[in-house]
């Protein structure tokens, strides 16, 4: 009897101490998907908010991200916002797949963290704290973002103040605008000094500091310009073209 | 210099070996010094006030990594820290956390140091064919050795431990200490082990890929290890290692 629970953890140990190249991948994959969502939203915040600049600069950029060069009668595709949509979503399961490694899972854990964060003053830890709290929220609010854009994929100047305003998701986005900023934004800064892409983390902070900051404020202003042309529209609406 | 002035520390006073005994935090009054380190001030408090204090020291010069503590929340050694540092004069101390608590600001560093090193392997294996003690030590580039002298400064004082918020969560994570030590050994054109041999050791969750570069170690170290940039190498390379 004694011999064989010896053999057995013997044997476990040895199993145990062999690493996967899954751990590696994991790792990867967290950082390449994270990167490409990061880069997305920064792009996506600056083409929604050309709404800014008025209706028509708003709808030439959609026309021109749907594939309006291509058509005969000039319009965006929506199915291209579909479809690319699918493709992100997808890009975010991979994401909160790999990302769910890091969550405090078990209670202990959690108040493991939380007593490290009262007893030790480090701002970097608490920056990851913001991190998890918005990665959390982020489960419950990017897909439904996402999935609207799957099902209703219409976009233009009165087409999407009719989502924010009449549609109400107004309130979607104003939670999941800081959200997603505050993520994406600590997570570029982090990914960069991760693999070492830099040593310059002072002013990699100040960048991700006042990017936050930046696309928060582009983002509450856009909102605001739905929200007003959204309340002038009135229904059935008729979309917008120059 | 604010000569003369009474400094207030607020302790963190705990016996586990006392039967009975509860964690508390006690306050203490004492007249500040020219010069006086955290660890000038607690050998003081020790032998006026209360010779009951525990707390570790042996070469108070920032060279043995004994007395390690939390300093108004910042993991740090109490020998390299000048009370002049804090215009109030108040100064609460904490037993560096993570670490078995041997009692009051006293932590059981070493244990947690030969257990590591042991799982790890951290100590130089050399190449088979060099196993000869007749013959002549090849000689080591000048630029090597000065890149292993930098890793090795570490005084294992527990600091980046504490300062980690990934090692409190998980605690069979390896830490900053395992990974420049792993990093020093894998830099050493001596050592006979593969990037592979390496990877089975820290390339998990417990190792490189559980790092969340939170970079408490890097910002406490107080010998200003370059951590950050150690454990991307290190990242780098085990991340190319069984692809």
């Amino acid at each position: 009897m004694i011999m064989n629970s010896k053999s057995m953890q013997s044997h476990h140990i040895h199993y145990a101490s062999l690493g996967s190249p899954w751990s590696a991948k994991a790792d990867k994959i967290q950082s390449a998907t994270g990167i490409m969502l990061g880069c997305f939203l920064l792009a996506h915040l600056h083409f929604e908010s050309s709404i800014l600049l008025g209706k028509e600069a708003f709808y030439h950029v959609v026309q021109f991200l749907e594939g309006g060069l291509f058509t005969s009668s000039g319009h965006g595709m929506p199915i291209v916002t579909k479809v690319f949509s699918i493709f992100i979503m997808l890009v975010v399961i991979v994401h909160a797949a790999v990302a769910l490694r890091r969550f405090p899972a078990q209670l202990g854990q959690w108040r493991a963290l939380r007593r490290h964060m009262q007893g030790i003053k480090h701002k970097d830890s608490h920056a990851w704290f913001w991190q998890l709290v918005t990665g959390f929220i982020l489960f419950f609010l990017a897909p439904v973002h996402i999935f609207t854009m799957i099902t209703n994929p219409e976009i233009g100047p009165h087409l999407s103040a009719e989502r924010v305003y009449h549609a109400n998701a107004w309130l979607l986005y104003a939670l999941l605008l800081p959200a997603v900023v505050i993520h994406a934004m600590i997570g570029l800064y982090r990914v960069a000094l991760k693999w070492g892409l830099t040593a310059n983390r002072r002013g990699l902070r100040k960048v991700a500091k006042i990017l936050i900051i930046y696309l928060i404020s582009i983002g509450v202003l856009s909102l605001v310009s739905y929200l007003i042309i959204g309340r002038e529209l009135t229904l059935p609406i008729t979309p917008f073209v120059p | 210099m604010s000569q003369g002035r009474t400094l207030t520390f607020n302790i963190f006073r705990y016996d586990p070996q006392e039967p009975g005994d509860k964690p508390k935090m006690v306050k203490y009054q004492l007249e500040e010094a020219p010069g006086m380190t955290v660890f000038i001030a607690l050998n003081m408090l020790r032998e006026k006030q209360d010779p009951s204090l525990q707390f570790d020291f042996v070469c108070r010069a920032g060279i043995c990594g004994s007395c390690a503590m939390v300093i108004n929340g910042y993991p740090t050694l109490a020998c390299r820290t000048l009370t002049s540092k804090y215009p109030k004069g108040e100064i609460t101390l904490m037993p560096l956390p993570g670490f078995e608590l041997i009692g009051d600001l006293s932590v059981n560093t070493g244990k947690f140091m030969r257990e590591l090193a042991e799982r790890l392997k951290l100590w130089l294996h050399p190449r088979q064919d060099e196993i000869d003690i007749h013959r002549i030590e090849a000689p080591m580039a000048p630029e090597e050795a000065a890149k292993l002298y930098e890793l090795d400064r570490c005084v294992e004082c527990g600091v980046c431990v504490s300062a980690c918020a990934t090692k409190q969560m998980r605690d069979t994570f390896v830490g900053a200490v395992g990974m420049m030590k792993i990093a020093r050994f894998e830099l050493d054109s001596r050592d006979a082990r593969s990037v592979e041999d390496f990877y089975h050791v820290i390339g998990n969750q417990d190792g490189v890929f559980g790092c969340m570069t939170l970079l408490g170690c890097q910002d406490n170290c107080p010998k200003d290890l370059p951590h950050m940039q150690q454990i991307a190498y290190l990242r780098r390379k085990m991340a190319g290692a069984l692809v």
